[in-house]
């Protein structure tokens, strides 16, 4: 543990003892079971590639994917507009107001999924605060429930505190006299954001659009209990395989497809940015 | 020199293997002597110091406490006190408890290591605050529980790294004289490192300068301030002139200045005559010249920095930029663009030969 | 400009509470199926939670092996962090990046891998098989919180620890540990947390007698809407609210007494 020992054989030995419990154990509680996936996704029945000739060929898993992307984007999308506004506010409010803003953003962000689908479900009901609004108003109560748009809303609920987080980790870093010197040199309030502090935050939205993109790709829980049965996304698709059909193989192509596309969609922001920072 | 305490016998350290950090290093201290390491960054104090304290392995070398070799022991078991530059106290314990930690890793009795804890927090006048923690206490008392907790199981040595660089001046002239105190009541050899020289001036029984890994010099602070070996040493102690001088004469002590003319040398030993060297002159030996003084020059005043004390004068001689301090009296009514006449004790001056 | 951003802010900040607020009126209502605003008000659901061994049981399962997960993740981890901050080594960056794969894997992904493999071993549908699966999950959170920890910690702690005659041994218990534990906690939290939460892996390789709490609250949404499902979310909401609250009070009050001192 000396310093002396830094960067010699011995400290190279000791590092691999330290680390050998955790690799052993990775290797064994998770590379086996993700590489199981890969294997039966070409094993099971039989030995083949028939399950991704059929993602590739039949429209249903094209579709699933496509909806599934379309939906991510949205999601990603909507977590900005909505995140900006609210982690610039933060980042400008005094620092008690800030981190009364900055506790409930938190819990947000701790508070189970699925307390956060439930909670949308009652919103969202056919008996909740807003079917009732529409009611008292004189409307028909609208069918907001196991739709496209409940499934989509919830999720931007349940993802923006990783946007919000990211943003204003880069916001509040940005030194409060630039914006003001821009102001200064004849810029408007909206150049100045235009200008100033959206480059500076750049790196944030790209972290914030990442991080959720890829946790909305692979999303199983909200989709299947709040959006339509009809626009399914892939991880539900991949359960349902799996669960009603007891069809490993389809399942777990699908699953590398996946997969694929998450990691090439951190790998494009490894490139960038450097995936270290994605979670910091 | 006494019988030494501490030896460093030729002591090199590299960390790539190719460029030396340290460059053959030798020193010895006697028993209970204040020694300061003075030195920029990156000259190699500190790391003299992380070699002495065992953090850091010697490339080459041997150092010796007491006759006794201690280059390969661990530095838990070379009872070596240290003062880091953050004072680096254990954030979970109290100023009592930080105070104790040596003399618990020793096994002593907790009665008595309490009562040897207290006597030091005591003796650095901080009895009232052994329950507080670090983090309930001001830098300079935080620096007092770094210091006691060093000193509290008799070290071979004190190490003290650059303890004083985080406070405001005040605080630190108050301290300087306090560990000072301590150290002498202790009779504690002790090494200080600072990169600041009039604390190394202040502190010291000897400076050693550091530079580019090596010593350039050792010696009194007076020695060191006086009788600088090279430039270099001239320049980090104390503000200087640094006067390119010709020997036109050294047996009858003349010399030529250009841009100045003749002036007398100091008396060092003699040179050959033709040899260049450099004479030193330090700002406050300078005065207004008297009629008829010998080593006289004329000045023309830049600028004027008034100190209250004193007064500083910056301004072109013939061509060579030159500093003079005078009494602030004496200052009184010299303004900007003055034309001054300026003379000094050739005694005064100091002549280091070309390197 | 400004002042419609902070508009918009607020907006949003109403759309993040209210959906975590609306539970709790949800939990005391009388109503059958969803409802809002509540026909009327009684505690009754709380006492069927509390009463109803297909919730408590599923709650204490989770809690036990949330708990297991946290203790082996912070086993597994502390040693490893240690030496990737310390060390400098071939394979480095390999190994980090193999530490945080597990946050980049979907869990469905897992979940399918999971139920085939835990099936292998013959742990399919025990609790060594969903806290094995759940511990892999949480290695990378742990491994962020821990290491960054011990990157901020200050190593002339340890040297002066040292000088002060301890061993490295004496110096990583008397030092170190004491002070990262918070660091410590901190990671053994996030692994509690996740494991405590995670849904879609236990809702594959759960079974009758080991079932979670998610995967109850999953399979009563989704079939029955059991009004119960709202007592659950409450006490949830609840817990999370006093683990953000609960320190930030805890960090005034000791700023405060320290202040107080002279």
């Amino acid at each position: 543990m000396s310093a002396t020992a830094a960067a010699t054989g011995e400290s190279s030995l000791k590092s691999w003892l330290l680390l050998a419990p955790l690799l052993v154990f990775l290797a064994a509680f998770f590379v086996v079971p993700l590489a199981q996936v890969v294997v039966m996704s070409v094993t099971e029945p039989e030995f083949g590639f028939g399950h991704y000739a059929e993602i590739v060929t039949d429209g249903f898993h094209l579709r699933v994917l496509m909806e599934t992307f379309v939906t991510a984007l949205v999601v990603s999308l909507c977590c900005l507009l909505l995140g900006f506004p609210l982690a610039y506010a933060m980042a400008a409010a005094p620092a008690s107001l800030a981190a009364a803003m900055m506790v409930v953003v938190t819990m947000s962000f701790w508070t189970s999924f699925l307390v956060r689908t439930y909670a949308w479900m009652v919103l969202l009901g056919n008996r909740g605060p807003i079917a009732q609004f529409a009611e008292w108003l004189g409307f028909a109560a609208p069918e907001l429930l196991f739709t496209r748009f409940s499934s989509t809303i919830a999720m931007t609920h349940i993802l923006l505190p990783y946007m919000v987080l990211s943003l204003y980790g880069v916001l509040k870093r940005i030194e409060p006299a630039l914006p003001r010197s821009a102001a200064s040199l004849g810029a408007t309030p909206a150049a100045v954001i235009r200008h100033v502090v959206l480059p500076l935050a750049a790196p944030g939205i790209a972290n914030g659009l990442t991080l959720v993109f890829v946790l909305c790709l692979g999303f199983y829980v909200t989709p299947i209990l709040l959006g339509s049965p009809r626009e399914q996304m892939v991880a539900g698709v991949i359960g349902q395989q799996v669960e009603e059909f007891l069809a490993f193989g389809e399942a777990s192509a699908m699953a590398v497809v996946l997969l694929a596309s998450t990691l090439i969609v951190l790998g494009l922001y490894h490139r960038r940015f450097g995936l270290d920072r994605l979670w910091g | 020199m006494t019988k030494p305490y501490l030896e460093l016998k030729n002591l090199s350290k590299s960390y790539d293997g190719r460029s030396r950090a340290l460059d053959a290093v030798n020193l010895t201290a006697a028993k209970g002597e204040f020694i300061t390491f003075l030195g920029p960054s990156g000259s190699g104090k500190t790391t003299t110091l992380m070699l002495i304290a065992g953090f850091e392995a010697a490339t080459e070398g041997e150092i010796l406490v007491d006759g006794v070799p201690i280059t390969r022991v661990p530095p838990h078991k070379r009872g070596i006190g240290i003062v880091f530059q953050n004072y680096a106290l254990f954030p979970h314990r109290t100023a009592l408890q930080n105070v104790m930690f040596p003399l618990q890793m020793r096994k002593m009795p907790k009665a008595r290591a309490t009562e040897k804890a207290r006597a030091m927090l005591a003796l650095v006048g901080l009895e009232r605050f052994a329950e507080r923690h670090p983090r309930e206490m001001s830098g300079g008392q935080q620096q007092r529980v770094a210091l006691a907790r060093a000193l509290v199981f008799d070290p071979a040595l004190l190490l003290l790294d650059e303890p004083l660089g985080a406070l405001d001046k005040n605080l630190r002239e108050n301290l300087q004289i306090e560990i000072k105190r301590i150290q002498r009541s202790l009779g504690v050899t002790t090494i200080f490192v600072t990169h600041d020289q009039s604390e190394a001036m202040a502190m010291s029984d000897r400076i050693v300068v550091f530079e580019g890994g090596r010593i350039q010099q050792a010696g009194t602070p007076l020695q060191v301030y006086d009788r600088p070996v090279n430039e270099f040493v001239a320049r980090f102690v104390g503000d200087s002139n640094l006067l390119p001088l010709h020997l036109t004469d050294p047996a009858s002590g003349l010399g030529e200045i250009a841009g100045i003319g003749p002036v007398r040398l100091p008396p060092q030993p003699a040179r050959q005559p033709g040899e260049r060297a450099t004479l030193l002159l330090r700002p406050e030996v300078l005065g207004l010249a008297q009629p008829g003084a010998s080593n006289t020059c004329r000045m023309r005043v830049e600028t004027v920095v008034h100190f209250g004390d004193s007064a500083l004068l910056i301004g072109d001689a013939g061509g060579t930029a030159l500093r003079a301090r005078l009494p602030g009296q004496a200052a009184q009514g010299i303004s900007e663009r003055a034309e001054i006449a300026l003379s000094w004790n050739p005694a005064a001056g100091h002549l280091i030969p070309a390197a | 400009m400004r002042l419609l951003m902070l508009l918009l802010g607020a907006v949003v900040l109403a759309f993040v509470a209210t959906p975590l607020i609306i539970v709790v009126p949800m939990s005391f209502s009388t109503a059958v199926s969803l409802e809002f605003p509540p026909p009327g008000w009684w505690t009754g659901y709380y006492a069927a939670y509390f009463s109803d061994a297909r919730w408590t049981r599923p709650t204490l399962n989770s809690l036990g092996i949330a708990a297991a997960v946290a203790v082996l993740t912070v086993i597994l981890v502390t040693p490893a962090t240690f030496a990737l901050v310390r060390h400098r080594f071939a394979g480095k960056a390999l190994v980090n990046l193999l530490l945080m794969l597990p946050l980049a894997v979907p869990h469905i992904v897992m979940a399918i891998g999971y139920y085939a493999f835990l099936a292998d071993v013959r742990l399919l549908q025990t609790f060594p098989g969903i806290i094995l699966a759940h511990t892999a999950l949480s290695v990378p959170m742990a491994f962020l919180v821990l290491s960054a920890n011990l990157k901020g910690f200050d190593r002339t702690l340890e040297r002066a620890a040292m000088s002060l005659g301890a061993s490295p041994a004496a110096t990583f218990r008397h030092v170190t540990l004491p002070v990262l534990w918070p660091g410590f906690a901190a990671a053994a939290l996030f692994a509690f947390v996740q494991s405590f939460d995670e849904t879609v892996v236990a809702l594959f390789i759960s079974g009758r007698d080991t079932e979670t709490l998610p995967r109850r609250m999953f399979d009563s949404i989704r079939t029955t809407a059991d009004p119960v499902i709202a007592v659950v979310s409450t006490l949830l909401f609840v817990a999370v609210a006093a683990l953000v609250i609960l320190p930030i009070l805890w960090r005034g009050i000791a700023r405060r007494r320290s202040e107080a001192r002279p």
